[in-house]
Formats: structure tokens, sequence, C-alpha cells
């Protein structure tokens, strides 16, 4: 058993065959993030657990409740999601986004989307980015059929475009006439490849992919693998946040590795995947 | 940057281009709208028959409580067709209002993973109310034309003026999506607002005279004058004129010109701050 099969589960690198091909030229810069910082805001989210408790130790009882109810009038907690990030991105490029849970993947991907405003910073697009998110259904209730409406005009295409395409989509989504249904009867297999087809189907100038491949099939990823390449081909840019490093290395020809919010590495997939995978066997070892 | 064909990310357009936009997405608009009135009555038997059953038995109630038991509408020739009309316009209002308040948080996956203009949102949420107000209005015209069988009740003859209800109807959707705008935009960034809305409502439910006529109450009051006015009121007003044949309330242009007015006020004030507002939407 090889490293990466231990980290990959849920893949096989043989479905990804072809290698990123980093190789390609690249064009011209297309998106500039420059000390980009982004920081949630929460409303009402102080701890009451321990902290409030301890302190209002020995206090009577109508005074800790009044002091805990305080602690929940106006109490604004910020998080620092993403904190001082800049890169550049260029045409035809593909990047992967690497990190553990919670280190500002989603995050740093949907400010750069423009989805975010930034506390701090600033980001360049040249184009239109398109995000496909693993949670990103679009709307439960309604079959297929609406959503691929609904998100290639929310795209910007127009309702005739979306009607030449629907084939096109429901043929690359293969879910066959469960496109009629609900799409909340959904699988997540079959709506991540349904998102997939309609975020894909605009030939978008930056697509940008949260996880949404890891739920997929080895078809459906082999698919993908494709669709991907066709974006880069037309000089678009691809993003992709995914915890399968195989994924990644057969996809994209630089990562970059986000921690805490910043960013620890950047630069061609295999030195930084290898990095990171260091980084997860000593942590592994450690706990 | 901009010389790159670089551009700055996540700043508000300007105006002009805001406005261009919204109208290039305005089949979007269209299907939203359509696509929620449709899923509202899916889970059920009976599906969109809902659509007229639903309104015809809120006639019923409130016809059974504030014109048999209550008898709310006292000295009116005709207290059903009164109650009836004011009760379905103000739901009309009351509803866009609080969907339009509710317009960026019930479509946080769509704001999440598309870039386009969010004024689409509040106006596809009323427009869907209006969709679900066609056969809403169909119900309440029947209902107010067969009250004139019941005893007590003053005729409702067919007449011409029944068309102004078609104005009336469009006047008070312009300006339900200016509220939608206002309150979407408030709740988008202080969610505490949202509280607040059912309050303004009922406030406004009792200040516009919807299950009793405000002259009959007020009299010569002069806060009457500052609720016979007010735009909700006006346009109470104005649909009752086209419909229902009561003598205190007369074809009036002078509300007719303040319907256009708070309409157009409402839209655009409205409008310009919810744009003023784009870039924080979505941000949690
Ligand atoms: N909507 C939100 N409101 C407040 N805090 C948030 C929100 N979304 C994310 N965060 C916080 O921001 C930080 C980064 O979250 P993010 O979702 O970007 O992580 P991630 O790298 O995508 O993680 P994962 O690998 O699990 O998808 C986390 O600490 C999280 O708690
Ligand atoms: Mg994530």
């Amino acid at each position: 058993m090889t490293e990466t099969d231990e980290i990959d589960f849920e893949i096989d690198p043989e479905d990804l065959e072809g290698g990123p091909g980093t190789e390609r030229e690249l064009g011209e810069p297309c998106l500039l993030v420059d000390d980009l910082h982004i920081t949630y805001r929460v409303l009402g989210a102080k701890r009451i657990g321990t902290a409030a408790a301890d302190d209002a130790k020995g206090r009577r009882f109508l005074r800790r409740l009044l002091a805990q109810g305080r602690d929940q009038v106006g109490s604004v907690r910020e998080i620092p999601a993403v904190r001082g990030v800049s890169f550049t991105a260029r045409r035809g490029e593909s990047i992967g986004i690497v990190g553990i849970n919670g280190s500002g993947k989603s995050t740093l991907l949907r400010a750069v989307a423009g989805l975010i405003p930034p506390t701090k910073g600033a980001v360049y697009v040249a184009g239109e980015p398109s995000l496909l998110g693993v949670n990103a259904v679009l709307m439960g209730k309604l079959s297929g059929e609406r959503n691929i409406m609904i998100g290639g005009l929310a795209l910007g295409l127009t309702q005739a475009e979306v009607r030449a395409k629907f084939d096109d989509i429901v043929e690359f989504s293969g879910i066959g006439d469960a496109v009629y249904l609900p799409m909340r009867t959904y699988s997540s297999g079959m709506s991540a490849r349904l998102r997939f087809a309609i975020s894909s189907a605009a030939t978008p100038d930056i697509l940008m992919i949260d996880e949404a491949l890891a739920t997929g099939d080895a078809t459906f990823r082999q698919k993908s693998k494709a669709r991907i390449d066709t974006v880069r081909e037309q000089a678009g840019t691809v993003f992709l946040v995914s915890h399968s490093l195989a994924t990644i290395e057969s996809i994209c020809s630089r990562v970059l590795w986000v921690h805490e919010g910043r960013l620890v590495m950047d630069g061609p997939a295999e030195d930084v995947c290898a990095a990171y995978k260091g980084f997860v066997r000593a942590k592994r070892r450690k706990s | 940057m901009e010389e790159n064909g670089l551009a700055r990310m996540g700043v508000r357009p300007s105006f002009r281009d805001y406005v261009r936009e919204l109208w290039r997405r305005r089949a979007f608009i269209g299907v939203l709208a359509t696509s929620k009135s449709q899923s509202r009555n899916q889970n059920s038997y009976l599906g969109q028959l809902w659509a007229v059953l639903t309104p015809l038995l809120n006639a019923t109630v409130y016809v059974i409580i504030f014109g048999i038991i209550l008898d709310t509408t006292r000295g009116m020739s005709n207290g059903i067709a009164f109650i009836v009309i004011g009760t379905f316009m103000f739901r009309f209002f009351d509803r866009s209002v609080v969907v339009g308040a509710d317009s960026i948080r019930n479509n946080l996956s769509l704001v999440r993973s598309v870039h386009f203009p969010r004024a689409v949102l509040p106006i596809a949420q009323v427009l869907s109310e209006l969709t679900t107000l066609l056969p809403a209005l169909i119900v309440m015209i029947g209902v107010s034309w067969v009250s004139q069988f019941f005893p007590g009740q003053g005729p409702v003859p067919l007449d011409w003026s029944w068309f102004l209800i078609v104005p009336a109807v469009l006047l008070l959707w312009l300006f339900s999506t200016g509220c939608a705008f206002l309150v979407g935009r408030w709740v988008a960034i202080t969610p505490d607002i949202k509280n607040l809305i059912p309050f303004a409502m009922r406030f406004l439910m009792y200040g516009s005279g919807v299950i009793f006529s405000i002259n009959h109450l007020l009299g010569d009051h002069p806060a009457a004058k500052i609720l016979e006015y007010q735009p909700v009121a006006v346009y109470l007003y104005l649909a009752r004129g086209a419909i229902a044949d009561e003598p205190t309330i007369p074809q009036d242009p002078v509300m007719w010109y303040l319907g256009v007015g708070w309409a157009l006020l409402f839209l655009v004030v409205g409008f310009v701050m919810f744009w003023r507002g784009e870039e924080r939407y979505g941000r949690d």
C-alpha cells in the first residue's frame, strides 16, 4: 500500500489518468488576490457553558441568570477565517487548494468568487467566476429540470441558450429521467453531478470546485476531468478544493496550502502535496 | 489594475450597470417567481387547487368572524364585500413584505454560488406572490358578487369599474416591491428587524381599515386624514372602489394620483436603498 492509498480512501488514482498537463503554456494573469482578509461575524454566539458558569459561581441564582442573559444580548463574535492571502493566477492554470478542516479553503474560494466581500484587501478578476460548492443545492423542492433553467439563467445564459444546452447538461450529468424529479430526492452523487453539469455548462472564465467531485463515482470523475480540461483549454482557470490528494495531483499543476487562514505554501503540485502529506502524517502520529 | 482587464471584485456596481444587469436577468426573475409559486403547493394531494382553496377558506373565516359575529362593518352597504376585498388585498401586501424580508436568507444557496444582481430576489419573491394573488382575485370578486344575495347585504352590480381592479392591483404590486426592497435590505443587514415586522404589519392592518371603516370609526378626528391617505389605505380604497358599490367609497381621482405617487416613491427609494447595500448581502 502506498502513501496515497492511505490518505485517499475514496478515490482510485487510475480513474484520473493523464496528469495535469503542466507543459501547457500559461496565459495572462486573470486573478489577483491582494492581502485578502475575511472575518465572519456571528451574532449571539457567546459561550454559555463553562466560562460564564465558572465566574458566576457562588452568586445567587437570579444574578447568575441575569449575567448569562446579558451575555446573550448583543454579543458578536468575530472569526478570522482568512488572514492575509495573496497570490496571482494565470489563464489556463488549474490550482488546487489543500488544508485541514476549517482552515479557510471554502471561505477563500467564496471570497475569490466575489460572493463574500473582503474585510480587508482586494480581489481583482478578469471575467466571471462560477463557484461550484458541495452544498450549493439550488432549490431542493424543484425538479432538476427547473434547477437547470434557474442555474443557467443565474449564470447569465438566456432562456434559449439554456434550452439548447439542456440535453447536453442532462447527458453529462447522466441522471436520466431523474431530472424530472424534485432535487431533494436525489442522492448526493446525483445532485453533485447535476450541479457540476450546470456550473460548467456556460464554460466559465474561472471555475471553482469545492469538494464537488468527492461524491461522484468513477465515470463521473473521468467526465469531470475532461470538462475541466476543456475549461483550461479555453483559457479558463480552474480552482479545486479537495481532501483527496490523488484528485488534486492528477488535475492541478499548482497547489496552495492553506492553514488557519494563511497561505503556508504555494508551488508545483508534487512539492506542496508532499509537504502537506508530511504535515498530515506528523499530525496523525501526534494524536 | 483596470488596464490589464482585471476588475475589482465585491464592489457595488454603478447604478446604471446595476439596472442594465437586472434588465438582462428579467427572464431569470420570471422563472424564479413561477417556480416558487409552483413549488409552494407541491407537497399536497390537491396540489395547485390550494391556490384557490386557501383564499376561499380565508374569506369564509373573515366573513364569519368579522362580518357576522363581530359585525365590524355596521352601517355599510355590503360588509362582506368590504371585508373580503380588504383582507385579500392586505394579505398580498403582508405576504410580500414577509417574503421580501427573507429574500436573501431564503435563497442563500443561490446567493452563495452565483453572481447576479441581488435585487432579482425581492422582485421575484413579490412577483411570485402576485401570481398566487391572481386565482385569489377571482375568488375575491366571486365572493363579493355572491354576497349581495345574503340577507342584509347591499348590491354589488356588474360594472365597467371592475376593470379598475387591474391598475389597482398593479399599483399595489409596485408599492409592495418597493417595500420588499426596503425590508429586504434592513433584514439582510440587521436580522433583528425581522422580529419587528409582524408588529408593524398588525399596526398597518388596524391603521388601514382592513376589516372596518376608518371613517365610520374616527369620524372627524384629525388622525383620520393621515390614516386615510397612507399608502396601504389608498390601495384598499382603490380596490374597493373598483369592485364594491359603497356610497362612502366613490371613485376619486385624488386617490389614484396618490396611488401612483406612493408606488413610484417606494419603488425608487426602495430600489436605491437595496442597491446601496448590494456588496453586503450574503456575508452572514
Ligand atoms: N458561515 C460562517 N459563519 C461563521 N464562521 C464560519 C462560517 N463559515 C465558516 N466559518 C469559519 O471559518 C473558518 C474556515 O471555514 P471554511 O469553511 O472556509 O473551512 P474549510 O477549509 O472549507 O474546511 P473544510 O475542509 O471542512 O471544508 C472555520 O473556522 C469556520 O468555523
Ligand atoms: Mg469547505
